[in-house]
């Protein structure tokens, strides 16, 4: 079908110029889409009883939560970079999906043209098709939830007329049960994977109890990242001692 | 326009996030489908339609149930406003949802209060800045040349074990944060009873597991509530153990 020429031919064409500038573009979206939505915090504010020194902290703890599981996902897709190029990685992991979705529909897009990633069945044609997968599977989420958020929205007003008490008690139950469940997922995973969820709890129970104890607010925000770190960092142990995944 | 409008302010700021959350997520749909089109035309790299319809279709067949699942699945907890952004952004489970459950303790707000949903947008906000700053600076100018520093194993640790190491703190967090004994107990027994058995006893299930620990929990939690307290009043600053104070 396509012409199995050198492996990574069309890396040039994935580093286009064009390319360059939609992947900024895709940025710059995410960036005005935040901008938008704080200033509507700001104005609305008062209205919850929240002040401005709150909504300043609130963002500032957001983002620094966000810096380590920011750069571990940087880490992640600097390993994608010799595969798809430059401006599809920030595309494809920048937007709606994660690193490891995206790995694993471009495996079953080239598997469908008898490719492999990353070896010399992976070639211009293949990785097109499999990019094309990619993006029409990440449309797929982005148009669902165009199509779902307003019904869903009509449905919830119409459920808090019903019985305030619903939406007091429904976020807190299903953040506690999406967590618990997604946790719970990573545990029949291999036993680095227990050993890093564990480390990690552990980490993050002693940084809230010295935040607690200390009186040191910064310990909450900085929490996360550090029990990530504390929590890879074992699992890099665990994973070269023997005890991890069987497949790369 | 919904009917029901408790505060002129608030009614303003759904109408922004859901006009201009929409608006640029749509706008951040096509650019980000422009990207393989633009390379379909300039490449003649010979594909036709069908090969690339078995590629979507191959990758569909994994993941079509969860283009439904998931916008159901974080609804309620992140309310139409974030719906946008976390479908934009993406990397809700292991970025955005942790940022905004930080925020909410740092500033001792509830989730599924106004302070809590104004707390968490706030907090995806600057989760979106440090990680559009991220992907920029790290991945697209630096990225070619950290490609050649970062040892491999530690990249493929990264990779196996990134969301274990997140998972594990947040829901820690989560949990202190809420301090909701009895909605934290029911979730952890169904996500173990769910995740653990029954999932294994019957797999077609697999694709929906979270969206059923979190329909079982919501539904254990409010057949078991204290009505004495929750019915009152949504916001209330009670001593109730139960229930949302």
């Amino acid at each position: 079908m396509t012409v199995a020429s050198g492996s990574a031919d069309y890396i040039g064409l994935a580093n286009a110029p064009i390319l360059w500038i939609l992947a900024m573009a895709v940025m710059g979206v995410v960036v005005v889409q935040s901008l938008i939505y704080m200033t509507a915090v700001k104005k609305n504010a008062e209205s919850a009883g929240m002040s401005q020194q709150e909504v300043r902290s609130a963002f500032r703890a957001g983002g620094v939560a966000a810096i380590g599981p920011s750069l571990s996902v940087v880490l992640v897709a600097i390993a994608l970079l010799p595969l798809f190029g430059t401006p599809p990685v920030i595309v494809r992991v920048g937007l709606i999906g994660s690193a490891a979705t995206e790995v694993a529909s471009a495996s079953l897009a080239a598997g469908t043209m008898g490719a492999n990633l990353g070896d010399e069945t992976f070639t211009r044609g293949v990785f097109i098709v499999a990019l094309m997968a990619m993006s029409l599977s990440g449309a797929g989420w982005m148009i669902s939830t165009l199509i779902l958020t307003p019904i869903f929205k009509r449905s919830s007003h119409k459920l808090e007329k019903v019985n305030p008490a619903l939406m007091s008690i429904i976020p807190g139950a299903a953040l506690l049960a999406a967590f618990a469940a997604l946790t719970f997922r990573e545990l029949p995973k291999s036993p680095t994977h227990v050993i890093a969820v564990i480390v990690s709890a552990v980490v993050m129970s002693i940084c809230l109890l010295l935040a607690k104890t200390l009186k040191q607010n910064w310990l909450k925000e900085w929490g996360l990242g550090i029990s990530l770190l504390i929590g890879l960092v074992a699992a890099y142990f665990a994973h070269y001692a023997g005890l991890g995944m069987p497949e790369a | 326009m919904s009917s029901i409008i408790t505060s002129p302010s608030h009614a303003a700021f759904e109408r922004t996030t859901s006009r201009w959350g929409s608006i640029t997520l749509f706008i951040g749909f096509l650019i980000a489908t422009s990207v393989p089109f633009y390379l379909l035309f300039v490449a003649d790299a010979n594909i036709d339609l069908g090969e690339i319809l078995k590629g979507f279709l191959a990758v569909f067949a994994v993941y079509g149930v969860f283009y439904i699942v998931e916008p159901l699945t974080y609804f309620p907890i992140l309310g139409p406003a974030g719906m946008y952004q976390a479908f934009m952004i993406g990397n809700v489970a292991n970025k955005l949802l942790p940022s905004a459950i930080v925020a909410q303790d740092t500033i001792g707000a509830k989730p599924g209060t106004r302070k809590g949903e104004y707390a968490a947008t706030m907090a995806i906000c600057g989760a979106a800045i440090i990680h559009v700053a991220s992907m920029v600076i790290f991945v697209g100018i630096l990225g070619t040349w950290l490609v050649s520093l970062i040892p491999e194993p530690v990249t493929l640790v990264a990779k196996l074990y990134i969301l274990p190491a997140i998972l594990g703190g947040v829901t820690v967090q989560l949990i202190a944060s809420l301090k909701q004994l009895k909605s934290t107990l029911i979730a952890l027994g169904m996500a173990a009873l769910v995740i653990l058995v029954l999932v294994r006893l019957v797999p077609v299930l697999a694709p929906g597991d979270v969206a059923i620990v979190v329909f079982l929990t919501i539904l254990i939690t409010w057949f078991t509530r204290n009505k004495a307290v929750t019915d009152k009043r949504p916001d209330s600053d009670g001593t109730d153990t139960v229930g949302i104070n």
